[in-house]
């Protein structure tokens, strides 16, 4: 039998390990960061929310085992689609909505909605760029 | 996609997280692959080949799929 090249024994093990600990730090900054600021310690909150960051990206670049396997990068692949496919008709109907409602209407759309829209519409030109900028390399 | 990965896993007496170390890959990847919910890239499939030395074409089966 031919034999792939061996990781070592305690591999699967260690790559959860690293996952736990690449998620859990980002994640547990981000909550102690917010019962922090919640607390009136908005400073030592935001500290700690960088901690949180700055342990991610160090797990992740740092470990000695591969923390994603191509099944990984495929389950991000259709999650980001998606995201991108309810973002883009939330986007198509509220903007659509939201014009029409200042149109006909005396109500006025409040500024964090079109804040939010204008957001969604940065998304998708960040994605266009993103496209274009893979579709050179591919 | 069809194929015989667990044929050729119990075949060798493997766990399907000592045949993930083998190959590189999570355990829950050589399940998804084995249900027929995930098709491998090109490099695992030849790795898996490699691994039981035999051809990827003897491991996966596109024809028998019936979205093919």
């Amino acid at each position: 039998m031919t034999t792939a090249e061996s990781p070592t024994s305690d591999w699967l093990s260690k790559r959860q390990t690293y996952r736990h600990l690449m998620f859990g730090s980002v994640f547990g900054g981000v909550a102690v960061g917010l019962v922090l600021r919640f607390l009136d310690y908005p400073v030592v909150g935001e500290a700690v929310y960088w901690v949180g960051a700055l342990a991610f990206f160090a797990v992740w670049k740092l470990s000695d085992v591969q923390l994603m396997d191509e099944r990984d990068w495929e389950l991000e692949r259709r999650a980001s689609l998606s995201a991108l496919q309810i973002v883009g008709a939330v986007l198509v109907v509220s903007a659509s909505a939201s014009r029409l409602l200042t149109y006909l209407t005396e109500y006025t759309v409040p500024a964090f909605v079109w804040g939010a829209l204008y957001g969604y519409i940065g998304l998708f030109i960040a994605f266009g760029l993103s496209y274009l900028w893979h579709r050179t390399r591919l | 996609m069809k194929n015989e990965l667990d044929v050729y896993r119990s075949r060798d007496g493997l766990s399907q997280g000592e045949l993930a170390e083998a190959v590189g890959v999570s355990r829950q990847t050589i399940n998804a692959i084995e249900r027929e919910r995930y098709d491998p890239s090109l490099e695992l499939a030849f790795k898996l080949a490699a691994q039981f030395d035999c051809t990827v074409e003897a491991l996966f089966d596109p024809a028998l799929d019936d979205s093919a």
